[in-house]
């Protein structure tokens, strides 16, 4: 019983307090490397010791020498629950898949008919200042409007562009899509809109990062505010309180190499926990016969 | 590819009228393309649906869904909505709309880093 008490209790822990205590402490932004292999490792983790605990509960079942009735319903019970959630992964990310690459294929063909090439980058015709990304496998784009040219000074665009590339040369998107997946596949009882709103802060806080390591702090700030103070349509909530996080983190560039390194190792120690408690019994019990 | 249709669509966007694969033909007579080419972008353009078809006799004529303008304003729609949040992350926003919290913290870091 052991063992599936462990991993079962390793998810829970996993899956609601840890990411909710994670996604409070907002110190953690300012290792944005190290916080966001935290925040991967603890998904992964969380996932991993669930399927363990399933599988795990199902074989102690079945292994003791007398197998009652009892012991093979739960036994099956255990096993379907694990199927739930390994089917609910797969369809969530397919779905996920499918539909984010669908649309940017939709938006990067249309940018490719209607905006100009200027140094490698997209350029729309529209007097509302806006700069972002259509990440992609097979292409993708930065675009800006032609207002954005003529608001930023050169260094403002050097930093926008940069932040830029720096999400398309990390796969930023990737990771996002990852935890959209996870959110999608457990929208309840685990806190995955909370580590997804904390990846998406993060993300924005690792660009920014690159963005001051290439060019000047000043400017990025000053492009943000010039970019930020753009009239959107109403209606439409920005993502809420990444803008005041990553200002507060830009405010304070200072590096955390001890936060740093305590922070991966933690992040390595999770995921070695449930892996350790799947394979150290397992080797036990070979050795016991 | 991308480039060609590219210049296929400013030609009918020019033309003001919808246009027969080889008006639009004519019209790129500078590129030295094959006429085949030009009927198979314009095919392409219609798979992607921004340009429609309509019969004309035993041809077809080619006009653009929407002008350039409306094209540009479509996708600057979209791009702004993606900062929307609980949204597909499809495209990834330099920065999103901000509160006015938001905009006085920039300005007060502006003014700590000068």
């Amino acid at each position: 019983m052991s063992t599936t008490l462990v991993l079962g209790s390793l998810a829970v822990v996993l899956a609601g307090p840890l990411p909710w205590g994670l996604s409070r402490w907002s110190g953690l932004r300012r290792t944005p490397a190290a916080a966001m292999l935290l925040w991967q490792s603890t998904a992964l983790a969380a996932v991993l010791a669930a399927l363990g605990a399933g599988v795990s509960l199902a074989a102690e079942r079945l292994r003791a020498a007398p197998v009652t009735a009892m012991d093979v319903v739960v036994a099956a019970l255990a096993g379907a629950v694990t199927l739930v959630v390994l089917v609910r992964l797969a369809v969530s990310g397919h779905r996920t898949g499918t539909a984010l690459r669908r649309l940017r294929r939709a938006h990067r063909d249309r940018v490719d008919l209607v905006a100009r090439v200027d140094r490698g980058v997209s350029v729309l015709e529209h007097e509302v200042p806006v700069a972002y990304c259509v990440p992609g496998m097979t292409g993708s784009r930065i675009v800006v409007s032609r207002s954005t040219l003529t608001t930023l000074a050169p260094a403002e665009l050097a930093a926008v562009l940069e932040h830029e590339r720096a999400h398309l040369r990390a796969r930023h998107d990737l990771v996002l899509e990852a935890f959209t997946v996870l959110h999608r596949a457990f929208p309840r009882w685990v806190a995955s809109a909370a580590a997804r709103r904390e990846v998406e802060v993060l993300v924005e806080v690792l660009a920014d990062r690159a963005a001051c390591r290439t060019g000047d702090r000043r400017a990025l700030v000053s492009a943000l505010l010039a970019l930020a103070g753009a009239p959107t349509p109403a209606g439409s909530l920005g993502s809420a309180g990444s803008l005041a996080a990553r200002v507060e983190v830009l405010r304070d560039p200072r590096p955390r190499r001890l936060q740093s390194a305590a922070v991966a190792l933690l992040a390595a120690a999770i995921l070695a926990l449930p892996t350790l408690l799947v394979v150290v019994p397992w080797l036990t019990g070979l050795h016991g016969r | 590819m991308g480039e060609l249709e590219q210049a296929v669509l400013e030609v009918l966007w020019e033309v003001e009228s919808p246009a027969s694969g080889r008006e639009v033909h004519g019209r790129l007579a500078g590129r030295d393309l094959a006429y085949t080419t030009v009927t198979t972008v314009l095919d392409r353009l219609v798979r992607k649906d921004v340009v429609v078809r309509e019969r004309d006799g035993r041809a077809f004529r080619y006009a653009p869904r929407r002008t350039r303008a409306a094209m540009t304003a479509e996708l600057m729609h979209e791009a702004l909505e993606a900062t929307a949040a609980d949204r597909e992350q499809a495209l990834v926003s330099f920065v999103g709309e901000a509160s006015a919290e938001d905009l006085a913290a920039l300005r007060r870091a502006l003014d700590d880093l000068s």
